[in-house]
Formats: C-alpha cells, structure tokens, sequence
C-alpha cells in the first residue's frame, strides 16, 4: 500500500470522529449508502455507453448534474457538509429537510433514482429495463430495517433534491439534444484550416454539438474564462512550425510500439463503446471507491466536484474548438504529407484544438488532485470487460498526460493540440477544486 | 434567362441522358388484406430484435408459401393460392403454429427434396422435416439436434466440402435473464456439424458477441466459404464484426487483425451480400441505426479480408428517414439485393422501424427501396413504389409470390399485422428465374455461383441459406434482364464443377442441373 492510499484511508477512518458532533443520519449506514451510490453509478456507466444522444460532452453534463445531486442529497440537513448552492452558476439552495428524522440511503437512493430516470428519459427498452430492476432493487435495499414513515419522508426528500437539481439542469442550454448532436444542416468553413468532416458516416458531415460551448457553466465563471492562444498557424509548407507538428502524428503512427497503440485504444473511450471519456475518469473514482471503502460523504462530494470539473471543461473545450474551427490531422496529412495515410484511431466528428480529452483528463486530475492527493496511486480497470488490461498509475496528474499523450499515438491530435487542452483543463479543473462541500 | 420550355427541354435532355436517367420505379399494392395475411410480430422487451419471414415452396406446385413468425404469438404458415401474375391470394394453415418464433430459414436439411424449416426461437431452436403437402413434423430428436435454451437471432447454413448433411450456425443473443445490467451478456453462438444423418453436440463459436445476421460466404473465391457474423454493439464488451475461418474437419477461427480484418463495431442487424461493383468479389450491406455500411473488398489480390465502405459514395448510408417528417435517424434490419424493376442490376430493399420508442430514433421510420442507377448509385424509391410504410419493419423478403417475373415485397411488423406488397407496375426489362437441383446431398446447391454474362461483365451471385435478418428463402432465383431478350448464365456448382454457358429465354423459369441442359418449367 502506498503513502497516500493509507493517508486516504486513514482520513476516511478518522471522519466519523471528526464528524461526531453531526445528527446521527450522516454517519447512519454507510456501507448501504456507499453501496447505493456505487451500484447506481454502475449502471449509469452502461447508460452512458447505451444511450445514443450521450456523446462525451452530454455524458460530461449528465455526471455532472448526479454527482451533485448525490452531494446534496448526502449534504441535507448535515451540518459537517455544505451544499454546492450558491457555489455553482444558478444553483439556489436545496429544498429544507423536513420535520423528523431521515435516512441517508432512503434520501440518496431516491435522489438518484429519479435523476437518472429524468437524465436517461430517452435510453433504449434495455436500459429502461435495468433502470427499473435497479430501482427496485437498491430501494429494498435501502428500504431494509428502517420504520414505513421514515422511508417515505426519505423517498420524498430525495424526489425534492432531485426535481430541484433537474429543474436547475432544464435551464442550462444542454438539455435537448437533437439527431445525435449533429446538424441537420451545416455549412463548413472556406479557409484552408477549417474543419471539414473526416467520417464516411453521413450523419458526421456536421461537427458533433456546435453550440456547446454556449452552455451555462457550472463553477467557471465563464465559458471563455479559460481561453486559449491560437494554434500554430496554418501553413502547408515543409518546416514550417504547422507541417513540422502534422509530420510529427504521421512520424509517430509509423513507428508506433504495441505499449503506444495500447494506450491510444485504453482511452480511445469511444462513444456507444465505452462510457465516454468523462466516464473513464468516474469509474477510476467509483473504482476507488470501492476499493477503499471511502464514506458515502467523501464518494458524493468527489463525484460532484469531479462531474463539474469535466462538464466545465467540455464547455471551455467546445468554445475553443469552434473559435479557431482547426483541421484534423488526417485531413492535413492526406492534403500535404500522404493521400494514403490513416491514424490508429476513428477521428471524432468536431474541430482538432484543443483535444477534448486533455482538456477534461487534465480537469479531472485537478480536481482528483485536490481530494486525493498529488501522488495518489491507483489501478484503473475501466476497459477490463472490453479485454483491455489494468493499467497503474503513479498518481492521477500521469494519467492525465497519457490520456493527453493518447491522441498522438491515435493520429487525431496534433501535440499542440493535447498540450493547450492541458492547459485549459488545469485552469478549469482548478475552479472545481476550488468548491467546498465541507462546512 | 432561360424560360420555362428551356427548362423542359433541358429536363427532358437530362432525362434521356443514360448516365442520368432515373432507374424505373416499380409499383407495388398493398394487398396484405385481400390476401388473408394477418401475423402480428408481438410480444415485450425479449422480442424487439426478430421478426423473421420465410418463403419456399412447401406444396410442390412451385408457388411459394409465405411463413411468418408471430414472436410471443403463434406463428403461421400461409399457403399460396396466387395465380401466376393475378392478385396475391394466401390460404392459413395451421401447420406450424409454434410460438416464441423469431427468425425462420428454409433448407432442405435432409436432402430429401421436400423443404424442411429452421426455427429459431427464444428458447429451444427447432428443425421441422417437411413431410410434403405443407405438412411438418418436429426431428430435432430424430436428427441428433441440440435446440439449446436461448434467444436465438441469426441463422447460416453451408454444405461442408465432402459432407452430406450442412453444416448450420445458429447466432444467439444476450443472456434473457440478467435485468440490471444486460450488457456484456452475450451468449455463445454455435455451430452444429454434421455427424452421420444429424448432427453432432453444438460448438460454441467463442467469442460470440450478439449476433443478429450469419453467413456464409467465399468472400475471397478461394472455394471455401468463411462465416460472416454481424453483432450488436449494444450488448457486446470488446467485441467487433467477425468472420470465421472453416476448414473442414478443423475447428472455426477467427479471422485476426493480422490477417488484414479490420475492427468494425456497429449495431449490426442485417446482412446482404451482392456483387455491386462487379469485380467478381462479393460485396457485403450492413444494416445498422443511423448510417448503414457497404463494404467492398480493397484489395481482391491482397488476399486479406479488407474492405472500404462505400455507402456514403453509393448513396446507401439510409441513414434518416427521407420521407414523412421525422428527421431523427433510421434504424435498418432486414436487407436484402434484388433487381425490383427488372433493368438488370441489382437493387437493396431495407426493412426499418424503431427498436420500440426509442425517442432519439425515428418513430415514423420509412423502409428503403434504394434503386440502383447505371452509374452504380442508388436512388430512393420507396415512397413512389409504395412501400415506404410506417410501421415497425423487421424482417422482409423479396419473393415473386405471383410467378409473374417481378418481385412483390413482405415485411413483417412489430406489433402490426405484416404488409404484403404486389409488384403491379410496369417494369424495365425481362427477366428469367431459375432454380438449381443437384442429384444427392445438398440438392438446392447452397453454395453455388451463378455467373451472368451481360457484355464483357459477368456478374457473380452467391446462392446462401443466411443472412437478412430473421428471416430466408428457398425456391426461384430471380434476374432481371433489363432489355436483353435472354440471359447468359451458368453455374459454377458446390463442388467447384463449372457447368456450361446456358442461354435462358426471358419471361421463363429454367431448372438447372449439373451436367444436363435446363429444363424449362411452366407455372400453373
């Protein structure tokens, strides 16, 4: 066991005591709560894959919204924890616990129960079928030993956290999400350095969710608040500064090793097959989670801040991508370098700069970063189903950059790229970690 | 400015252009009620992939008889009492009225020259013997078949080189049972060989990854057909698009990215296989949500298996519904090329309809009649043919039900009664259709090629017992002529025996067998 896992642990041990002041609700049950959180986080992680509309910036709103929801349903009421309301854009405070007790796993369970029926309304009969098999399950589950009243003023208390958080979500611009965020008519950009489509699939002849970037955020103060300098500019002759980074995907896709190809398909994340690159950085903290048995308070707030952190950053993200409009490298490189020449990986269907993956990688990892420590070590079994390896990282900073590093190997960034969306991702990750869910 | 007879004359120059000119449309009638067809695909979560159609001759009068699986209800069989070009008439029977059907196949399993029927079902998959005059009888036991316990979804069958009895690939589904978390459930496909007069104990073909279309197919016409598989991604973990070595008497392989198969994840549903482009290679359509693919071999000289998708370039992506309002994307089934319009190439008729309400897809989700122009791309004609029907679309099956020449259209429907289509229009072209009869094992020469000369092009059509979705047809071969008075044509048969050029008259039926000249065949 590493250093900082221990200190974690120990952190996590010592908070019943330093919470011992709190009503008795908070510390109540909370291997059932952890569970609830974590079961119903698994099968939000195959919503995610199966639901069609949830491309990874709709993916990065949805954990956003329960991640917070699962925050301010474990914050009702406990004094030792502090609601996200007046913190996050818009956000007003919570509906007031009502007289008598509750119980956590009741409140929680039926928080989540109900955003997540609202936020993936429009999954397949499969996922409606799991949705409602969780619902009961993990309501008997949380229902188990406790008095009739108690549940039901629990169950309504969690409805109300939910219906709150979700009327607040209706508002932010990225509610509806129409033909699977593509266009149904699109005119590209006439200059040599615009994005064109890169797919043979007709419904990517329109970049993936243009007004992204228009959403209301969540901590950053603005959209634009973490704005980038310009790409390289464009230029199709040999050794300039533009074809020089071009020269480096191609170079680097002919030399590729089986350990660089692994990690350009570990965090491919592609939507429909994975649960998207937000979800790779959820279910490394549920992973921890559970391996750590942390409280049910620690696992909400992370999620929380993690949620935000990766939804702002695909928001910053999308204001830049459709500010500088960049060419994919495949397009560059069959235009100027090789007509033959294919990446590694399926180019998404959006502009080149910054990458999306660094910006939110590197947003999570701040935000990680802040909870857990600088040097947190962790196994991250995401794509184990797939047959995928597990693969170990030193802390959550190197997984970001390897995520970032990824997109070269794949042959769908330019390094530029990953580099500036480093960049924005620690200036948006650091107003998520900024946020303070302990009173 | 160009004035409006300007204009005419231009449209009309335009029009007689051959490079331009609009593949004609064929007309088609809804006559599912005059007909006497009134099968509902039905049933909840557990049925919402199949809904398979089957049609073969099972009277001996030449006619095909229509089968229709009915999901949680009853199936039906439908005897055909049509008259050669007059309305399509069907008489139900209640000859095989089994429930918990999805998909249905026809093969001649025994080689005893009367049509046997594969059943596949949501529980035990069944081989039904044809006993003549439309009459079945269950030989699952008699024939050493293991039916399993699963929810079973795609079918293929092949004569292995040097067997008397086929070789048949059952696909199966996810695992029916798992509520909370489905996903990566898929159970094992399986390949029953033969062994003696039945078959031997079911091989799983691991990895399987939820199959909804198999077949077998020469992909590289090197004589020994390899097994296509499509695979829903919905439910697969880590899986892809495969293909299966078969060698005989060796156990299936998978073909690996070091052989050249490139990793395609779709939610595959349907395949249909043609030689579009004409080099001599089959070339594969797969159905999907949202865009379709249209694979065609790269490199035929490379000898690896791969394959560029021209849908996009072809026009075939039918990736939204193109008529009745709904913009969201499609979701395709059952596929399938054939020549509706007599002209001579081939055209693909997609099968679509909604998973349930999915609200992300096309509720109002028209099916595709997609003909092929002269210069290889295909034009929507489904709503002017008349077949660009709302509802739920499943499994579907061009068959000329009339013996007329021209093809009539069934889909079978969620929730509704299928629709029955006549082909009633004018047409482009003659046309010959033609049914192999080998002596011995195999008799309907699954496996085979029909070669058509047309010029200096001869096309290549591979005779399959596979594929679509859910559903199959055994009987007359049909081939449009467009305007040549007969065709060229020979057949090239299982064994590798390459039969002699024939000159077919047009508006005829022809049976061919190995090494003797065809035989005419006259309906009614």
């Amino acid at each position: 066991m590493d250093l900082n896992r221990r200190a974690v642990i120990a952190l996590a041990l010592a908070a019943p005591l330093v919470l011992a002041g709190r009503p008795a609700r908070a510390a109540g049950r909370p291997d059932t709560a952890r569970e609830v959180i974590l079961t119903w986080h698994r099968l939000i992680l195959e919503l995610v894959r199966h639901t069609p509309t949830y491309s990874p910036p709709v993916a990065s709103r949805g954990f956003a919204y329960i991640g917070i929801t699962a925050h301010e349903a474990m914050a009702q009421g406990d004094p030792a924890l502090r609601s996200l309301a007046g913190q996050l854009t818009d956000l007003a405070p919570l509906p007031p616990p009502p007289p008598g007790g509750l119980d956590t796993p009741c409140v929680v369970h039926a928080a989540l129960q109900a955003v997540v029926q609202a936020m993936f309304a429009n999954t397949g009969p499969t996922g409606q079928r799991a949705m409602a098999s969780m619902s009961e399950a993990m309501g008997r589950l949380a229902a188990q030993g406790m008095a009739a009243e108690v549940v039901a003023r629990s169950v309504a208390q969690g409805r109300a956290i939910a219906a709150h958080v979700l009327a607040w979500a209706a508002t932010d611009g990225g509610a509806v999400v129409e033909n699977l965020g593509f266009p149904r008519d699109y005119t590209p950009g006439s200059r040599p350095q615009d994005w064109v489509p890169t797919s043979l699939v007709q419904l990517q002849q329109a970049p993936l969710l243009p007004d992204w970037g228009r959403n209301r955020p969540f901590a950053l103060p603005s959209a634009a608040a973490c704005g980038l300098p310009p790409p390289p500019v464009y230029d199709a002759t040999p050794g300039s500064p533009f074809h020089a980074a071009a020269l480096e995907v191609v170079t680097v896709s002919r030399a590729l090793t089986d350990e660089q190809k692994l990690i350009a398909r570990f965090w491919s994340d592609d939507p429909m097959l994975s649960p998207t690159p937000p979800g790779h950085w959820i279910a490394i903290l549920t992973q921890i989670a559970a391996r750590d048995r942390l409280p049910p308070e620690v696992i909400a707030a992370a999620l929380a801040r993690l949620g935000v952190a990766q939804a702002d950053a695909f928001i910053a993200c999308w204001v830049t991508k459709f500010e500088f409009n960049l060419l994919r490298p495949v397009t560059y490189i069959r235009r100027h370098i090789d007509p033959a020449w294919e990446p590694l990986l399926i180019t998404p269907p959006h502009p080149e700069y910054p990458s999306g993956h660094s910006s939110q990688s590197s947003a999570a990892a701040t935000a990680l970063t802040a909870i857990f420590g600088a040097d947190f070590a962790f196994d991250n079994s995401t794509h184990v189903a797939d047959g995928l390896p597990v693969r170990r990282f030193p802390s959550f900073a190197a997984a970001a950059a390897e995520a970032a590093m990824s997109r070269l190997y794949g042959g769908i960034h330019y390094r530029f790229g990953n580099e500036a969306g480093q960049a924005q991702g620690a200036c948006v990750g650091a107003h998520a970690a900024g946020l303070r869910t302990e009173a | 400015m160009i004035r409006w007879p300007g204009l005419l004359l231009l449209g009309l120059l335009l029009a007689a252009s051959p490079a331009l000119a609009e593949p004609v449309v064929p007309i088609f009638a809804d006559e599912t009620a005059a007909a006497g067809i009134a099968t509902v695909y039905d049933g909840d979560w557990d049925y919402m992939v199949g809904g398979g159609a089957a049609s073969f001759d099972c009277s001996g009068d030449g006619f095909p008889e229509l089968f229709l699986s009915g999901g949680a209800r009853p199936s039906t069989l439908y005897r055909n009492r049509s008259t050669p070009g007059g309305a399509l008439a069907f008489e139900r029977t209640d000859a095989i009225t089994l429930d918990a059907v999805l998909g249905a196949y026809p093969l001649d399993i025994d080689s005893d020259g009367v049509m046997d029927l594969v059943l596949l079902r949501l529980g035990e998959n069944r081989l039904l013997r044809g006993l003549g005059d439309c009459r079945f009888a269950d030989a699952g036991a008699a024939w050493g078949f293991d039916g399993g316990d699963a929810w079973s979804t795609a079918f293929a069958a092949i004569w292995e080189r040097g067997q008397d009895w086929p070789t048949l690939a059952i696909g199966n589904y996810l695992d029916r049972n798992e509520d909370a978390f489905p996903w990566g459930s898929c159970t094992a496909n399986w390949l029953h060989r033969p062994d003696g007069d039945g078959f031997a104990p079911p091989i799983p073909l691991l990895p399987s990854f939820c199959a909804l279309s198999m077949l077998f197919t020469d992909w590289n016409r090197s004589g020994q057909p390899a097994l296509r598989v499509s695979n829903d991604r919905e439910y697969y973990k880590g899986g892809q698009e495969q293909m299966w070595h078969l060698a005989p008497g060796a156990p299936p392989r998978e073909y690996t990215e070091a052989e050249g198969w490139q990793r395609l994840r779709i939610w595959g549903m349907g395949i249909a296989s043609a030689d579009i482009t004409l080099d001599g290679y089959p070339d594969y359509f797969l159905t999907s949500m949202a865009d379709n693919k249209l694979q065609v071999l790269k490199d035929p000289a490379s000898g690896r298996p791969e394959y560029a998708d021209i849908a996009l370039a072809r026009g075939v992506t039918a990736h939204r519904p193109y008529t009745g309002g709904d913009l969201n994307p499609s979701t395709a089934w059952h596929a399938q090329f054939a020549d509706a319009n007599n002209d001579g190439r081939l055209d693909l008729f997609i099968a679509k309809g909604n998973v349930a309400r999915m609200p992300d897809f096309a509720a109002r989700d028209p099916n595709n009649l997609l003909l092929q122009a002269r210069d290889g791309t295909f034009v929507e004609a489904g709503d002017r043919a008349g077949v660009a029907s709302m509802k739920i679309g499943r499994g579907a099956l061009l068959t000329d039900f009339n013996l007329d020449g021209r093809l009539d259209l069934v889909v079978v429907n969620r929730w509704e009664p299928a629709t029955l289509w006549r082909s009633v229009g004018a047409l482009d072209g003659g046309w010959v259709q033609v049914r192999l009869a080998r002596p011995g094992a195999n008799r309907d020469a699954i496996g085979a090629v029909i070669e058509i000369r047309r010029g200096a092009l001869v096309e290549r059509h591979e005779i399959a017992a596979g594929g679509g979705h859910a559903s199959g047809a055994a009987g007359w071969l049909h081939f449009g002529l467009g305007a040549a008075e007969s065709a060229e044509l020979r057949v090239i048969w299982p064994d590798g025996s390459i039969g002699d050029w024939h000159r077919l008259p047009g508006g005829t039926f022809q049976i061919l067998a190995p090494g003797a000249a065809p035989r005419a065949w006259h309906p009614g």
